[in-house]
């Protein structure tokens, strides 16, 4: 078996990557039981601890994980995609602008696609 | 299921035999410390705030309930005797619900040396005192576990918090009572809390509580941090995603009620279940509110590392790998490499929480344990920003 990513809630539309996924790495998406539901191929880097989209997301809708919203989509994002702050916002107290900058420079987000 | 526990004269049961001294101002600190360095099984509190009542009545009330925590046998109470709070005002509510406590005054028991002397007296009969509890057998519904992150890392979120959630659950089943707290860490989790009460005051209280904490904390022209850079990389996209990983460890069981503490009051869990509580996000200052709820024991998680108590154990749950050492009781790396599920770690917490309560020593109990801190609100803060106590 390859890499791990694990889904928190079974409602989630991404799952967290257990190892430093590469793109086009096929992983192993899991459940908080260990089992294996099944795999996907990611469309870039998702470093350790971030999350992967696990189908097409769209601008306005809202990103499900431990089964509840916690912020909203920004930008359309494409399955197999790194889910972090350059596509998603809060929908309470966001990152100042500033912050995020720092955030995707220091990760090497590519904020292009 | 049961453990072995001291049972104590007001019906609840300690998992240790503790004898307190309380120094209700930090001038007799050191008479305390002095006294306490002959004994075994001495925990110390000390108000550093000041030593005056006016202002520090939320410290006040805390003296008063962790000395009646069920951990505690008996109690030294002493005061220099030049502030405004008197031994007494703390002992008698104490010996009210049946506990041994003694009281001293330095100044008129003639000084620094005489006053160590005498204290020394005082603890030799609470110790023979406390040594008359022995450990018997009691229902698991008489412990209160606290429920507490700090040090968290993405780790945490995906193992740690959700093992410990799986215990909370398990543990209320069990018919035990465990409580959460951080409500500052739970700014965006309120639909999904309130889904877990009926009952619609305690759902307002609820939301207004964590109001409370979020005026608190961002008063305008100060800073606080809510998330770090740090988080960020390490995978946190919103502050809502950062409370739903920490509101993880607690559970999935109806909320009974959330219980507070100030200035006028102090709640106390009413009936086993789940509680929300105010126990403040600061590690040291949130064990002596849960030891003021009555809680027994303490179940932290953590990316590493971190955070210990003299007078209720923590149990330390870390599921980081690269942190990981033998501070740690329950390791939970076994989520993080997808070899181990989450029901399982619960299981050993379980299991983990009855050792100790039933005597067995967390990995860091009687090494270099943290100060009891008494952590209060400023009434003043409180005052400008119109916060009231209310039930």
């Amino acid at each position: 078996m390859g890499k791990k990513m694990m889904l928190m809630g079974d409602k989630d539309i991404v799952a967290t990557a257990l190892d430093d996924i590469e793109n086009a790495d096929i992983v192993s998406i899991m459940s908080s039981d260990n089992q294996e539901l099944y795999t996907m191929e990611a469309k870039e880097d998702i470093p350790f601890g971030n999350k992967i989209a696990l189908r097409n997301i769209e601008k306005g809708e809202r990103i499900i994980k431990y089964n509840v919203p916690v912020g909203e989509c920004i930008k359309n994002i494409e399955k197999g995609r790194l889910v972090h702050v350059h596509n998603v916002k809060s929908q309470r107290v966001d990152i100042p602008k500033a912050f995020k900058e720092e955030i995707i420079k220091q990760m090497n987000i590519n904020t292009e696609v | 299921m049961e453990f072995m526990g001291y049972k104590r004269p007001d019906g609840s049961v300690g998992i240790r035999n503790k004898v307190l001294i309380i120094s209700v101002d930090e001038c007799c600190e050191g008479i305390a410390r002095h006294i306490a360095k002959d004994f075994d099984d001495v925990v110390l509190l000390t108000n550093y705030y000041t030593c005056m009542l006016g202002g520090n009545e939320e410290t006040f009330n805390q003296m008063i309930e962790v000395g009646k925590n069920p951990n505690v046998s008996a109690c030294l109470v002493i005061a220099m005797g030049c502030g405004s709070i008197l031994p007494e005002q703390i002992a008698n509510p104490i010996s009210k619900i049946g506990k041994k406590v003694l009281c001293m005054n330095c100044i008129e028991s003639g000084g620094t040396k005489k006053s160590i002397e005498l204290g020394k007296q005082m603890m030799n009969e609470l110790v023979e005192y406390s040594n008359s509890f022995e450990r018997e057998p009691v229902s698991i519904e008489k412990l209160i576990v606290g429920v507490k992150c700090g040090g968290s890392d993405t780790s945490s979120g995906i193992a740690s918090n959700p093992s410990v959630g799986n215990m909370v659950d398990k543990f209320v089943d069990l018919g035990g009572t465990a409580i959460g707290g951080e409500l500052m860490e739970l700014l965006g989790c309120e639909e999904v809390l309130i889904e877990r009460t009926k009952n619609k005051e305690v759902a307002e209280k609820i939301i207004s509580l964590i109001k409370n904490e979020e005026n608190r904390w961002s008063v305008e022209g100060t800073e606080v941090e809510t998330m770090s850079i740090g988080n960020s990389i390490g995978g946190l996209t919103t502050l809502e995603e950062k409370s739903m990983g920490a509101l993880h460890k607690m559970g999935s069981k109806p909320i009974i009620d959330v219980l507070q503490v100030n200035k006028d009051f102090i709640d106390k869990p009413k009936e086993p279940g789940f509680y929300l509580s105010e126990a403040t996000m600061l590690c040291g200052g949130s064990a002596v509110n849960y030891a003021s709820y009555g809680a027994q024991i303490i179940v932290w998680t953590t990316g590493g590392a971190g955070f210990n108590n003299p007078l209720i154990p923590v149990i330390r749950v870390s599921g980081n790998e690269d942190l990981i050492n033998d501070d740690i009781d329950i390791d939970a790396t076994g989520v993080m490499k997808g070899i181990e599920g989450i029901n399982s770690v619960g299981d050993k917490i379980i299991e983990k929480i009855v050792q100790v309560a039933n005597g067995s020593l967390t990995n860091v109990e009687g090494y270099g344990e943290a100060t009891m801190s008494l952590y209060q609100k400023d009434q003043r803060v409180e005052k400008l920003l119109n916060i009231p106590c209310k039930r």
